[in-house]
């Protein structure tokens, strides 16, 4: 009921312009200051006139000049407060902003031009690859954007150029959504389990544990890829093995990145574990019928970042496959398709639709799940 | 249903925090305890190890008579009510009740878990809330859900760890009232932790009053409030808390005196027969009497002393009148409001002179030094330990 009537007291309003509106208050408000001081300049006179002593004269009119101040001031505030009242709501109201608003349009636009030059600068790239990938006429670079011809028959070229089980896409791709999806699912079982024991359990040597890990992994993992490289010759999982290799490696150090993840679960009360474990459930059960059930975004968040290390992971991959084809991910076996002048030439555009496809199952990951994987980095702080 | 059993537990934290001292405590079959005390004299410590949420650093705890030092939680058949409720957010309130009994193996029926669950909301009044998730939930409602959740399951010790400090006063008071009606329906031991000596008092049948991880006193309410054993216990049980003043014990033949600002009052009844029975010398004390056994003289004499009004608070059924000694200790007086007249009653306020004196028969003596009761008869081993072994902070 009141929602409306304030509606139809507003929109009279709004059909004046601010212009009007400002004018009209100040009229009013002038006329009343004007009468206030007409009244108030017969009433001094008489007082005056009541008394002869000086002194007397002196303090009325004194006084007058404090209480004559006190009523002005208040009908200003009075015609303000109805002046911020009837202005349509929004930016523009009140008119004597107005410097401070274009300021802030100046501002704006400064920013928005500058993003947008970003934007483009970095989009430029992908936007290049995806008009390469759809390049039909072939040559390595040409000197136009545009492809001349369109087609799909870098994708098609790119399945069948090669069989599978020579090591063709298909091959890399799979191998790669393999060690991706492996090493996702324990990565993420293994971080989680030690982030909530680091978070909840308190053991003997939890603190050195917690800091030899920290320090542990800043060194670069490539300083290991050489005595790696040689165990996992030595254990027969290189080149046409190297995917189960891969996975052993990707996921061996998995336990060290505890640290967001018991950030997160250190903000949920431990009062929680108490009263479950006392109703009767063990460490275990505490762990998957009340914690995890209270963790959704943490554990999106460590699915995602484990699928997506090995999922780009070029270096390593290539050591392990060395040149066995069927050993690739497909990082390797794309930068495999112009490794050389003639492939190059050959090969170009069926590398960028290559390119393509390795980033789509990550993009639509990311666009299901982004939400949950910034809670995720924000951990603590949305929980509250 | 069981009985619980401490002996010499201790629990020491990281850090040499040595937070319960050797606790020793029989807890009898279907016994309501509670344990009280000011905040970080280790109640919740002592609650934590009969629950296994804490390991106990020396000592065991027996219930039903088995040793559960080394069992875990679950193995032990004990519900707890937290201080901070600790539903489960991701569980409906029917969910959050259910959870100790889908736990249960073999497996409940959900028949009876079900049974269970309504039976338990019905009682709390929660039927209309469960279907919500603890969230959409007052302070109030929460807490009926943490006892629902604690009384679905059969256990052998109910514990609660300050269950109402979340509450305002007017919902405390009622939910105090809601437990002891549960106490009832439940039947099983139960052991309560609290701050609150009002509590405490009344819903223990007996009291265990702790300070700095030691037992203070233990006994029924009655024992603790008019045989406190010494001056800690004497001030914590009631409220306003008991004026101590310093004063001799004076013995004259067959019978004692006490002599606080000048007076000279007989000590009656049963107190003076104990005190002579155990043979009790003249010297100096801590005088204590309750601000309830004050009564106000009408003119001074030798067996009256006299004080000044600082502040009178109007209680509505009583007054407690702030007043100062004129040695300058300060006293509180409890007086009835039907007592005085219209008149009297307008002439308390600052400044106005009054004469006291009290109740022979229910003062208290306790020794300066040692701040033992002369009429304790357990010795209070546990506060000469205090002295030597706690540093002062
Ligand atoms: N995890 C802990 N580590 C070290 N000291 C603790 C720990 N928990 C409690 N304490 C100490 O033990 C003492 C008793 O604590 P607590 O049992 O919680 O007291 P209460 O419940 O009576 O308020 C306090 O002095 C407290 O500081
Ligand atoms: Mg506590």
């Amino acid at each position: 009921m009141e929602k409306e009537k304030k509606v139809v007291e507003t929109n009279p309003a709004q059909e004046k312009t601010a212009d009007q509106i400002i004018k009209e208050n100040t009229a009013l408000r002038d006329a009343e200051i004007k009468e206030l001081k007409r009244k108030n300049e017969a009433e001094l006179k008489q007082r005056l006139a009541s008394t002869d002593s000086k002194e007397e004269r002196k303090r009325i009119k004194e006084q007058n000049k404090v209480d004559l101040y006190n009523q002005i001031s208040e009908i200003k505030n009075k015609y303000n407060d109805l002046l911020a009242h009837s202005l349509p709501s929004g930016a523009n109201k009140d008119k004597r902003h107005m410097g401070m608003k274009s300021k802030r349009i100046i501002g704006n636009t400064t920013i928005y031009i500058i993003l947008i030059i970003m934007t483009f600068i970095w989009l430029f790239p992908f936007v290049c690859i995806l008009l390469q990938s759809f390049r039909v006429e072939s040559t390595h670079m040409v000197g136009y954007i545009i492809p001349k011809q369109w087609g799909f028959d870098n994708y098609i070229n790119l399945f069948t150029k090669k069989a599978f089980n020579d090591g063709g896409f298909g091959r890399w791709y799979f191998n790669t959504l393999i060690i991706s999806i492996f090493v996702a699912l324990i990565q993420t079982i293994i971080v989680l389990c030690m982030s909530y024991t680091l978070s909840r359990i308190r053991f003997k040597g939890r603190k050195f544990l917690m800091n030899f890990m920290l320090i542990l992994g800043m060194f670069p993992g490539m300083l290991t890829m050489i005595i790696l490289y040689r165990v996992l010759k030595d254990m027969g999982l290189t080149e046409s093995h190297a995917i189960p290799g891969l996975i052993l490696v990707y996921v061996a150090s998995s336990g060290m990145g505890y640290y967001v993840s018991k950030g997160f679960f250190d903000t949920l009360p431990k009062s929680l574990d108490e009263a479950a474990r006392v109703d009767g459930a063990n460490r275990a059960q505490v762990f998957f019928k009340v914690i995890l059930p209270l963790s959704k975004p943490i554990v999106i968040y460590t699915l995602l970042t484990a699928f997506m290390g090995p999922w780009g992971d070029y270096i390593f991959a290539t050591y392990v496959a060395h040149h066995e084809e069927t050993g690739m991910n497909v990082a390797v076996g794309l930068q495999n398709l112009i490794s050389s002048e003639q492939s190059i030439n050959a090969n170009y555009t069926m590398f960028c639709a290559g390119g393509v496809l390795v980033a789509i199952p990550i993009t639509i990951l990311f666009m299901i799940l982004q939400k949950y994987y910034v809670e995720g980095v924000t951990g603590g702080a949305v929980k509250g | 249903m069981a009985s619980v059993k401490l002996t010499d537990v201790k629990k020491i934290y990281q850090g040499n925090v040595v937070a319960v001292h050797d606790f020793n405590l029989d807890i009898k079959d279907k016994e309501f305890i509670v344990f009280v005390g000011p905040s970080g004299c280790g109640k919740s410590t002592t609650l934590r190890m009969i629950a296994g949420l804490e390991e106990i650093s020396e000592g065991t705890i027996e219930i039903d008579g088995v040793v559960v030092n080394d069992l875990q939680p679950k193995d032990r058949y004990i519900s707890m009510v937290f201080q901070n409720y600790a539903l489960y957010p991701h569980l409906t309130v029917f969910e959050n009740m259910a959870f100790p009994l889908r736990l249960l193996r073999p497996r409940m029926p959900n028949a009876e878990i079900y049974k269970r669950v309504t039976q338990a909301a019905e009682v709390l009044g929660i039927t209309q809330y469960l279907t919500r998730k603890p969230k959409a939930l007052s302070g109030g409602q929460r807490q009926r859900v943490a006892i629902g959740r604690a009384m679905v399951k059969d256990c052998k010790v109910f514990l609660m760890d300050e269950p109402l400090s979340n509450l305002d006063a007017k919902l405390r008071n009622q939910m105090r009232a809601e437990i002891i009606l549960l106490r009832k329906k439940i039947d099983t031991t139960f052991i309560y932790v609290t701050h609150d000596q009002t509590e405490a008092m009344t819903l223990g049948d007996r009291i265990v009053i702790m300070k700095d991880g030691f037992i203070m006193q233990v006994g029924s309410p009655t024992e603790v409030f008019d045989h406190p054993n010494n001056l800690f216990v004497a001030e914590f049980i009631g409220a306003p808390k008991m004026n101590i003043v310093k004063s001799q014990l004076l013995k004259e033949g067959d019978k004692y005196y006490v002599n606080p600002f000048g007076s000279k009052i007989e000590v009656g009844g049963a107190k003076g027969k104990q005190l002579l029975a155990k043979n009790v010398e003249t010297q100096d004390i801590l005088l204590g009497f309750r601000p309830e056994h004050v009564r106000l003289e009408q003119n001074p004499s030798a067996s009256n002393f006299k004080v000044t009004l600082e502040v009178n608070e109007m209680m509505g059924s009583e007054l407690h009148l702030h007043v100062v000694a004129e040695d300058g200790s300060k006293l509180i007086v409890r007086i009835p409001t039907i007592q005085l007249n219209d008149k009297e009653r307008e002439e308390m306020v600052y400044g106005k002179e009054l004469y006291l004196s009290f109740e022979g028969k229910v003062m208290h003596f306790f020794n300066p030094e040692t701040e033992i009761s002369l009429l304790s008869n357990q010795e209070s081993p546990q506060k000469s330990d205090l002295k030597q072994d706690v540093p002062e902070e």
